[in-house]
């Protein structure tokens, strides 16, 4: 529903529904932690703010929707095909019997202790880039959107106090204009 | 713990003075941007001694296995650092003139030359893809730099589009192979493909969406769409950027995954490389002949190439692998010089795009006439240039293990490729040129692409140097 | 001094390459006057250090040295290296290739004075000198071949150098052509010798020739050849083609289009003797080929001979020198054959000086003549250029033989050699080389008399503007003739001793002619008056007083004699139809299958099927990939998306297995 829908905000709200899903899928999988974080991250911040952006933009739907008709059919024949390979594959009863899934998780300790340690013992090395690439994301998003053109109007009060009376003003005798006649 | 972050100690470094980068860049005005520049171009000679310094006499894994350093990464990340100096170098010139100059290029560039070090160093499918991440982000921001170009916009959005399929992609191939296996870690991947009774088809499963995600990485065919838009929209310094060394990284994850990880589907890999590599030349090379555009041209030369890079992974052997290897750093020097003689040429008002562009160029300077057809005959592989020998180590090696027919394809292809090569070399030297407008150029720029293009042949007459470098790789 | 030597070789060897190389690049740069300083110094610095190896490997005798300096390439366990040996034989090539080239360069600055292409040309004689000496210094079959390709290359360059000459554009394609037979057959042998030793180092390749001795391979079904044979006549063929011996000599006397400087250097004295350096160098491989041996003697017979007698009716002074350069190889090809291989490179040492002689005399009289080649068109220039007039005399007797010149000591040798050898076809080749002795004297001394003596033919003008040449052209004449006088003298006791070649040449006991002639040798004077016993010398004189007769004594007797013989004078003009033959045949022959080819192979199968129809259908691919390549994102998402479903139809469920 989030692709086919046709207004943008009923799509985030859909959005909204199916991080919800994911939230449920992480609890029923003991990882209570995730899925609070799930919620609240995404949902409470991120789509909230995803929200306020689609209504600002007030994009007009019909003209993107364009085309969406034209390639449907064919979406689906590719979908159809890509779901019969990947379901020929994963339909067979391999991940029932997982290795995985035997290892019990550990009720013992917090589910949050044990993420904590994982990120920060375990994969602190992956943590890190993961952190480096929040930074690029960060930089690259303002290198791009930051207009640093003349169209940016800002104040500087330092030029503003220090203007003098000569600066702005200047009086210009002329010549009073002579009479025609 | 601590050893651990010794071996880190080039990355770190890198990190620390990209952030410096960062904020000096941050609080500097335009006309100190030269600042911006040398602090970038210092903090990658530092990262080549901190490599240097910091290169273990055996191979090492640190983080849980997560980050491995031996002879194949410290040649890489050297090969790495020194191919993007010069880059930058060629960048900061063109930038310079066609007043795109920004600080973001280099603390992007620097970010994802820092991709590319945890590339060639990952040996955990985790940090194979958040190396592939940081590279990409950083590119998909470097493209779309220019922003008044519509162009420059355009490719950006393809590129960050179809980027993210791939990664998607990768990642579910990488959580396929996870779920079979039950580890990221390369050498436990491999053991757990030995030890177990693994049904090989889902291990084929998912390292096929990898080797998708990678090939799109490189840019090999049928996942190469999005390289001729790219290189001909994005500015010719960041498409000098990504022509050059993040092939260079993404050879070393190909060989890290394939190799490292995946040893025991070789037989599978393979042949799909095999299907790739001949699409690429294929496609790569009759393309190019049709093209008018210096940057598409190199572009589909590109593909061709990356055909051939795969050539010696096929093989199968060490020394083919060192094969590889060797053609892609012969490949990003070749590359680089080529972009570097367009940004040359072109100047604000004119950007010598076009193939014609290229006329008489040996009436208007003799001697970078000289230099680019060096370079020509190189990706051509006429002897004694680099070109050749990294195509005939690799072909020489598909010919040992017995790939007989892909050889003959290889050859075939090179014969077509030689064509579009050719003809650059023909419109220079014979072609009248439209315009005897001197090349005007800083002296810097001059010296370094004469010593790139002399690099070209150098090498290429005492290629076993180099080759000894990469053999004692693998 | 020792510890220098090694600096010494390589400097020897680099200062000609940098010096070529400013002249050539920078050219405009450093201007006429900077290329010929450069160069000359190049060259000068090569000659001294060469003075001194020799010095030091000769006089002194040191040990050989045999050294690879630079691994260039390792591919299929085999390694291909830059190295020098330097051993008596070397060093001995080494001056003679420096020293003559230093010359050529001094005469050079005041044979090409005017020409516009001055620069291009000290840079070419001296990239020249770079690959001769990479080729008689090297230590393996790759560097000798480099080298061998090397002084071909600039061979061809130079040929052509007046490149707007119709003929001389002919002479540089026939000269690459003849010479592409040649090195085929050479690179034929070093891949024989590659596969059968799996080393290309002459050392290694020497110390293991004995165990392939009897080796036979089989090249046509059935017929097994000895091992030896085919290497040695695949590598002679090289030299057949390099030395210019029948029937590959035919672009020797046509590459006389270049400037003379190059006849002197290229086409007399250095590169045409690298196939007899060769074949000397390998003497132990040719040894062991008996076969080989005698075909290297009936070709070099047939040369020494035939040559000399085209010799006679040549008219262009110039072709009637490059004649006789090709009658001399003959005489030491048929040295290497009788394994007289010594004598060989003696004759190979006095002939380099003698005619670079005689080639810069004539050259100087081309000059002062103002680019007039023909003979009858001269005479009488005696009375204005004493000293070229001087110099060429005393090229001439060294060229004839004549008794205590250096060229009567190396011909001699060769000629008792062949008396000696006990080879099938020494007989042949001792009475060709007989008689080539007498048809030498004759067209020297018909070249002679005809330029300096007699009427003064030239027309009016240009005899009254007639002056000796300037110094630079001269100096080296007299130097040059100081060696071609008295060189014999000291030279000829060492080589027949044996010891001046030492360990760089080997000859089996059975082959060893020298060896008889060195037991009777008693001195210097007693082989001079031991030389008057026997017929050379007074078929020497006989052919210098037939000489004087015809061209000094009665002009008219050379019109008459040719009236009488008309057909074989007719044969003789005409080169024996060589070239006709080849032209007809070979040219056109093979035109005539190219036409063929090029109209049923190229027109209907490559252009029309292959080249036009894949052009077709690779403009219909690439619309069609282009079609694909349309720009729009979502067409490139997909074709990601349906590559990915072929992958994982073929590679997971097998859809086309």
């Amino acid at each position: 529903m989030v692709v086919a829908i046709k207004n943008p905000i009923h799509a985030a709200l859909f959005l909204v529904l199916s991080f919800f899903s994911t939230a449920a899928i992480w609890l029923l999988l003991n990882a209570e932690f995730l899925a609070i974080a799930l919620v609240l991250v995404y949902v409470g911040a991120v789509m909230v703010l995803f929200l306020f952006v689609i209504m600002m933009l007030d994009i007009n739907v019909a003209t993107l929707r364009q085309g969406f008709a034209r390639y449907f059919p064919l979406g689906i024949i590719i979908a159809f095909f890509m779901v019969v390979a990947m379901g020929l594959i994963v339909s067979s009863d391999y991940f029932l019997s997982d290795i995985y899934s035997q290892g019990s998780i550990s009720t013992i300790q917090s589910n949050t202790k044990l993420l904590g340690l994982a990120i920060y013992q375990d994969y602190l090395y992956h943590f890190e880039i993961a952190g480096a690439i929040l930074l690029v994301a960060i930089i690259a998003a303002i290198s791009l959107c930051l207009n640093k053109s003349k169209i940016t109007k800002s104040t500087q009060p330092d030029v503003q106090v220090l203007a003098k009376k000569d600066d702005r003003l200047r009086v210009v005798k002329m010549k009073s204009e002579e009479k025609e006649d | 713990m601590r050893t651990d972050l010794i071996i880190l100690m080039p990355e770190i470094t890198l990190l620390v003075m990209t952030c410096v980068v960062l904020l000096v860049d941050a609080f500097s005005e335009d006309k100190f941007r030269k600042i911006t520049y040398w602090i970038t171009q210092l903090s990658l000679l530092l990262t080549i001694c901190m490599v240097f310094y910091y290169s273990p006499d055996y191979s090492y894994l640190a983080f849980n296995g997560a980050f491995i350093t031996d002879t194949m990464s410290v040649i890489l990340k050297i090969v790495i650092c020194g191919i993007s100096i010069i880059v930058f170098f060629y960048s900061y010139e063109y930038l310079k003139e066609s007043e795109l100059l920004k600080g973001e290029y280099f603390v992007l560039g620097l970010f994802a030359v820092l991709g590319m070090m945890i590339m060639s160093s990952a040996y955990h499918l985790l940090s194979v893809y958040l190396g592939i991440e940081l590279l990409s982000l950083s590119l998909y921001a470097m493209v779309a730099m220019h922003r008044k170009s519509k162009y420059s916009t355009e490719a950006a959005i393809k590129y960050f589009v179809l980027g993210a399929l791939a990664s998607g992609m990768l990642l579910y191939g990488i959580s396929m192979i996870y779920g079979v296996t039950g580890s990221l870690q390369l050498t436990n991947i491999a053991d757990a493909i030995n030890n177990s009774a693994i049904e090989k088809i889902y291990l084929v499963y998912g390292m096929i969406f990898i080797i998708v995600g990678i090939a799109f990485k490189l840019g090999a065919a049928p996942f190469h769409m999005w390289l001729p838009d790219v290189y001909q929209g994005a500015p010719t310094s960041v498409t000098l950027f990504i022509s050059s060394a993040p092939k260079i990284a993404a050879f070393a994850i190909t060989v890290r995954v394939l190799v490292d990880g995946l040893f025991p589907l070789i037989d599978d890999w393979q042949s799909i490389l095999s299907l790739l590599a001949i699409l690429s030349m294929a496609i790569g090379n009759i393309i190019a002949i049709a093209q008018e555009n210096i940057k598409r041209m190199l572009a589909y030369s590109t593909i061709a190439h990356v055909g051939y890079l795969f050539l010696g992974l096929i093989a199968g052997t060490p020394s083919g692998f060192a094969g590889s290897m060797f053609y892609v750093i012969s490949y990003s020097l070749m590359t680089i010089g080529a972009f570097g003689m367009i940004i040359l040429l072109g100047r604000f008002d004119l950007e010598a795009e076009k193939i014609e562009d290229f006329k008489g160029l040996i009436v208007r300077n003799s001697w970078f006439a000289l230099i680019m057809l060096f370079l020509m005959f190189s990706m051509a592989g006429v002897p004694p240039f680099l070109g050749f020998w990294s195509k005939w180590f690799v072909i020489k090696e598909l010919v040992d293990s017995g790939f007989f027919v892909l050889a003959v394809a290889a050859v075939f292809f090179s014969i077509i490729g030689a064509y579009y090569y050719l003809r650059i070399v023909k419109i220079m030297c014979f072609d009248k040129p439209d315009t005897m407008r001197a090349i005007k150029a800083s002296q810097q720029m001059r010296t370094v692409l004469t010593i790139n293009g002399l690099l070209i042949l150098i090498i290429g007459l005492s290629p076993n140097t180099l080759m000894n470098l990469c053999l004692s790789a693998f | 001094m020792s510890g220098y030597m090694e600096t010494f070789y390589l400097i020897i060897v680099l200062a000609p390459l940098f010096a070529s190389l400013i002249a050539g690049l920078f050219g405009n740069l450093v201007g006429r006057h900077g290329a010929h300083w450069v160069t000359n110094i190049g060259v000068g610095i090569s000659t001294v250090l060469s003075l001194l190896v020799y010095k030091h490997h000769i006089i002194d005798g040191a040990a050989d040295y045999n050294q690879s300096i630079y691994v260039w390439l390792t591919s299929g366990g085999i390694d291909f290296q830059i190295g020098f040996l330097i051993d008596k034989l070397s060093a001995t090539m080494m001056v003679v290739v420096s020293f003559v080239s230093w010359m050529i360069h001094i005469y050079t600055i005041g044979y090409m004075q005017n020409d516009p292409g001055y620069q291009r040309f000290f840079s070419y004689i001296s990239l020249f000198t770079f690959a001769m000496l990479m080729l008689v210094m090297s230590n393996n079959f790759l560097q000798l071949f480099f080298g061998w390709e090397a002084v071909g290359l600039v061979s061809y360059l130079l040929i052509g150098f007046w490149y707007k000459k119709e003929s001389a554009i002919f002479a540089n394609l026939k000269a690459f052509l003849v010479n592409r037979i040649g090195d085929f057959g050479f690179l034929l042998g070093i891949a024989a010798v590659l596969m059968y030793f799996d080393t290309l180092d002459y050392v290694e390749v020497f110390k293991n020739v004995e165990q392939h001795a009897d080796t036979t391979i089989t090249i046509i079904n059935g017929e097994p050849w000895s091992l030896m044979t085919v290497i040695c006549i695949s590598l002679f063929i090289g030299a057949m083609g390099k030395s210019a011996q029948v029937p590959l000599h035919v672009w020797l006397p046509d590459s006389m289009e270049g400037p003379t400087p190059i006849s002197a250097l290229i086409h007399a004295a250095t590169m045409v003797t690298a196939g007899i350096f060769m074949v000397s160098r390998m003497s132990p491989l040719f040894e062991l080929s008996a076969t080989a041996l005698n075909f290297i003697l009936i070709i070099g017979a047939i040369t020494a001979l035939s040559m000399g007698i085209l010799g006679l009716v040549q008219n262009d002074i110039k072709r009637v020198v490059a004649y006789s350069t090709l009658s001399q190889l003959g005489y030491m090809t048929v040295a290497l054959g009788a394994s007289a291989y010594a004598a060989a490179m003696f004759h190979l040492v006095t002939h380099a000086f003698f005619k670079a002689l005689l080639f810069l005399a004539a050259g100087s009289v081309i000059i002062v003549m103002h680019h007039e080649q023909d003979m009858r068109k001269m005479g009488g220039l005696f009375k204005y250029m004493p000293i070229t007039c001087f110099t060429c005399f005393i090229g001439s007797l060294a060229l004839i033989g004549f008794p205590g010149t250096s060229g009567f000591f190396s011909k001699d040798i060769i000629i008792e050699a062949v008396h000696y050898s006990s080879l099938p076809a020494s007989s042949f080749a001792y009475y060709s080389v007989l008689l080539g002795v007498f048809i030498t004297a004759l067209y020297s001394f018909r070249l002679f008399f005809m330029t300096f003596f007699g009427k003064e033919n030239m027309s009016r003008e240009k005899w009254e503007k007639l002056h000796e040449a300037p110094a630079v052209v001269t100096t080296p004449l007299l130097v040059l003739a100081i060696p071609s006088l008295i060189l014999g003298f000291f030279l000829i006791d060492p080589v027949l001793s044996g010891n001046y070649f030492g360990s760089a040449i080997y000859v089996s006991s059975e082959n060893n002619a020298l060896s008889i002639i060195g037991a009777e040798y008693k001195g210097i004077f007693s082989f001079i008056t031991h030389a008057f016993l026997h017929p050379p010398v007074y078929l020497s004189f006989a052919g210098l007083f037939v000489a004087w007769l015809c061209y000094i004594k009665f002009p008219n007797l050379p019109g008459m004699i040719v009236g009488h013989i008309g057909f074989i004078y007719r044969l003789l003009v005409n080169k024996y139809g060589f070239d006709d033959f080849n032209q007809v045949f070979f040219a056109g022959g093979v035109r005539k299958i190219g036409h063929l080819l090029s109209h049923y192979g190229d027109a209907k199968l490559i252009d029309g099927l292959l080249v036009n129809g894949s052009a077709k259908s690779i403009r219909i691919f690439s619309s069609f990939i282009r079609h694909m390549q349309s720009g729009y994102l979502y067409h490139y998402a997909f074709s990601i998306i349906i590559g990915l479903l072929l992958l994982i139809a073929i590679f997971v469920h097998g859809v086309f297995y």
